[in-house]
């Protein structure tokens, strides 16, 4: 079955972009694998103060991505980034947010038909 | 002697679910020390002030907002 997550990465923020990048897309390819992930979009907040020292760091590259993928794919994923000495911080949360709608009119037009319907009976 | 209501600030301006990638807005549900402000005070509906904590909870994580604030010259 495929979810929807969200990731965001705290790197190390002495890292340059490219290798961020180089990074994320070996990340993405793990959630990726054999058709059941995809990435939907990636967000790069970029360097960022921390609230609190992580591992004797003041500052943070912070990255966003959002994905859909299968449940299963994620403990290996989840196991290349944490042993990942560049990733800082990251957290894994199901994407609770609004889902992208394909239904817009649908929902408007049920109220008026019920209505209708009460008024017949 | 019942004080009138408070409306929930989270339901009043429209948004359904808090994010927690959003500091600045859950910053104005913290207290000067950095603790979950109570909704008791805040008037948050129970639904929001649930969400409010887990939300809270993971910037907390990612050192968006403070575990403890310490006070300025306290």
């Amino acid at each position: 079955m495929m979810r929807r997550y969200e990731t965001v990465y705290i790197f190390d923020s002495s890292l340059e972009e490219p290798a961020i990048n180089e990074k994320l897309e070996r990340f993405n390819v793990l959630l990726t694998k054999s058709g059941k992930g995809s990435v939907s979009s990636t967000n790069h907040w970029g360097k960022r103060s921390l609230a609190f020292p992580i591992k004797k760091k003041e500052t943070g590259y912070y990255v966003v991505v959002q994905f859909e993928a299968a449940g299963e794919l994620l403990p290996e994923y989840e196991r290349a980034v944490k042993l990942d000495d560049s990733v800082l911080r990251y957290l894994v949360v199901l994407n609770e947010g609004e889902p992208p709608k394909p239904m817009p009119t649908v929902p408007a037009v049920v109220p008026e038909l019920l209505e209708l319907e009460e008024e017949e009976v | 002697m019942r004080r009138p209501a408070k409306t929930c600030p989270v339901c009043e301006s429209g948004v359904r679910v808090l994010d927690y990638k959003d500091d600045r807005t859950l910053g104005r549900f913290l207290t000067e020390r950095g603790k979950i402000l109570p909704s008791r005070l805040s008037g948050m509906c129970a639904r929001h002030q649930r969400q409010l904590a887990t939300a809270i909870k993971r910037a907390r994580q990612l050192a968006l907002i403070p575990y403890i604030k310490s006070g300025a010259s306290a």
